[in-house]
């Protein structure tokens, strides 16, 4: 059996509305876990409840009129005790790579899972959350590390917490996938 | 095969399979409700196709089948996955693919309890990375705080020198910039590089010592006046002498020796060549460098080509050749600065 690039047939509802795989990857603690759960139930929990393994979520968007169902992988951050396993990231049609705007580890993190999505994906669409925006006075980021991640493809600001910009970044990777 | 197997397959929650001819999949024992629920549903018994149940599954059955088919020893574990069933709560799942006695086995292990043990484990090593993070944080946050407060009163300290025209707070900051700079080209540890870049900008300190009446004189110094001007350097020295602090000492070195010539033939105590301190060494030429190119009272600015030719004359005489060929590498970042910090009015 082959993997089928992004696309999954769903025989649980007999639906062939188009799949498309994406992955979230970053550092832990980063809000990976808590941009699902916002996107998908509408739902933030300010606890930190760690992720171990894999979860896949599915959540339709519209772009363009057209339906697109995601199959949304959280694959849980990489650090000193886990890495992230290169076959999870088969078949995705695109990724989010998140950092953590108060962290300025989780920046050094993202370029370096960036750089092994790319060696796996080849150059699909990656887009790259800065969250939790919504904590300002804690923000570390300087303009050179925004910068540079501007250069390697769109960057949104969002906050699992407010919600802000959640939608979209789900919407422009969806775009850019299309 | 089944008698090795169950006896494992009854002491964990798990289900094992084995794997037929044409890809699907056969139950060896029994099977779970869990799995009944997530990758059996009402199925007649018999071959399973186990795909298209699970997203996680799939993409693993992928690695699984090349597993099998390389025939390698060992088992491939799928690592944990979550599968949300019907009931609350999701099942911690784990797959292995694995061959006994010739045969290909898939099991699935259902982690239950064993995974939250494992991921409180986990969560407490995060959460304890996580402050140490906050930490280092914290102890960079106030070491950039010590340094804003210690470049602040250089600042002041050079006020109250009371410097003369040229010496705007502008031009000031520029010498430390450009000395950083240079100094992180010549390899300097970061601390170092901190550290000339708040000393450097002190090197006239000792001006404080010198009369007004020959400071601030419009014309050309006397001999006699020159020689009094000449020992703004040995007051800078001891100004800012015999401190502990690592960058009050560079300050102090800087001070004490920007008017050496490489040649032996500066002031005050005729040093040559790498007896002169290497900080002095390099803001001897950034500053020579930062008061060609701009305006003063008494010179217009000049271009910075015609300021380079001239300061080539003065190469292996009054700069160190090394630093010089550095310095040039880096012209760049050095009008880059000048850019950034102008003179105000
Ligand atoms: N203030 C704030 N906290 C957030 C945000 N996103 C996540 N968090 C918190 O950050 C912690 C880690 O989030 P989680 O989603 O588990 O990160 P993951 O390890 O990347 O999946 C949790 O305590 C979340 O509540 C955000 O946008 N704003
Ligand atoms: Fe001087
Ligand atoms: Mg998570």
């Amino acid at each position: 059996m082959s993997a089928k690039p992004g696309l999954w047939c769903d025989s649980i509802n007999g639906n062939d509305m188009l799949q498309k795989k994406i992955c979230l990857l970053g550092a832990f603690s980063v809000g990976k876990t808590s941009l699902i759960r916002r996107f998908v139930n509408s739902m933030f929990d300010a606890r930190y409840f760690t992720t171990v393994g894999v979860k896949v979520d599915k959540k339709v968007v519209t772009v363009s009129s057209e339906e697109v169902m995601l199959l949304i992988w959280d694959i849980s951050g990489e650090d000193e005790f886990q890495r992230m396993s290169a076959s999870y990231l088969r078949g995705a049609a695109g990724y989010v790579v998140v950092v953590d705007g108060t962290r300025p580890k989780s920046y050094n993190t993202a370029l370096a899972v960036q750089q092994r999505a790319v060696n796996v994906l080849g150059d699909v669409p990656a887009v790259t959350a800065v969250n939790k925006v919504d904590l300002v006075d804690s923000w570390v980021f300087t303009r050179e590390q925004e910068d540079n991640l501007k250069q390697k493809g769109s960057v949104l600001y969002t906050s699992a917490k407010t919600g802000e910009n959640v939608e979209q970044l789900f919407e422009v990777l969806a775009r850019a996938i299309l | 095969m089944n008698s090795i197997l169950s006896g494992v397959i009854q002491s964990f929650d798990m289900v094992a399979l084995c794997v037929q001819g044409d890809g699907r999949f056969q139950l060896l024992g029994q099977a779970t409700p869990w799995f009944n629920e997530l990758f059996a549903g009402s199925a007649p018994p018999g071959a399973l196709r186990l795909e298209g149940k699970s997203l996680f599954l799939d993409n693993f059955l992928v690695d699984a089948r090349e597993h099998w088919g390389a025939r390698k020893e060992g088992s491939l574990s799928s690592g944990p996955f979550l599968e949300s069933g019907l009931g609350q709560g999701d099942h911690a799942l784990e797959a292995r693919a694995l061959l006994v006695e010739g045969q290909c086995v898939l099991v699935i292990v259902n982690l239950g309890q064993s995974y939250e043990v494992n991921r409180k484990l986990l969560q407490a090593a995060r959460q304890n990375l996580l402050n140490q993070e906050i930490l280092e944080l914290e102890v960079s946050k106030r070491t950039v705080a010590i340094r804003d407060r210690q470049l602040e009163l250089a600042a002041r300290l050079i006020y109250a020198a009371g410097f003369r025209d040229e010496e705007t707070g502008a031009h000031i900051k520029r010498i430390g910039l450009y000395s950083g700079e240079i100094a992180a080209q010549l390899g300097w540890s970061p601390y170092a590089v901190d550290d000339i870049r708040t000393a450097a900008p002190m090197h006239d300190i000792g001006k404080i010592g010198i009369p007004d009446k020959i400071l601030k004189k419009p014309g050309p110094l006397s001999a006699s006046e020159f020689t009094i001007m000449k020992t703004h350097a040995s007051i800078g020295g001891e100004i800012l002498g015999a401190s502990e602090v690592p960058m009050i000492q560079m300050a102090a070195e800087i001070a004490s020796n920007h008017h050496e010539c490489w040649n032996g033939r500066g002031y005050p105590r005729g040093l040559y060549g790498e007896h002169i301190p290497e900080a002095a060494r390099i803001v001897a030429i950034v500053d020579v460098y930062d008061a060609l190119v701009h305006e003063r009272v008494y010179k217009p600015a000049l271009p910075e080509e015609q300021a380079l030719a001239i300061m080539a004359k003065s190469v292996g005489i009054q700069f160190d050749p090394r630093i010089f060929e550095v310095f040039l590498a880096n012209i760049d970042t050095m009008r880059a600065i000048r850019e950034e910090v102008k003179d105000e009015n």
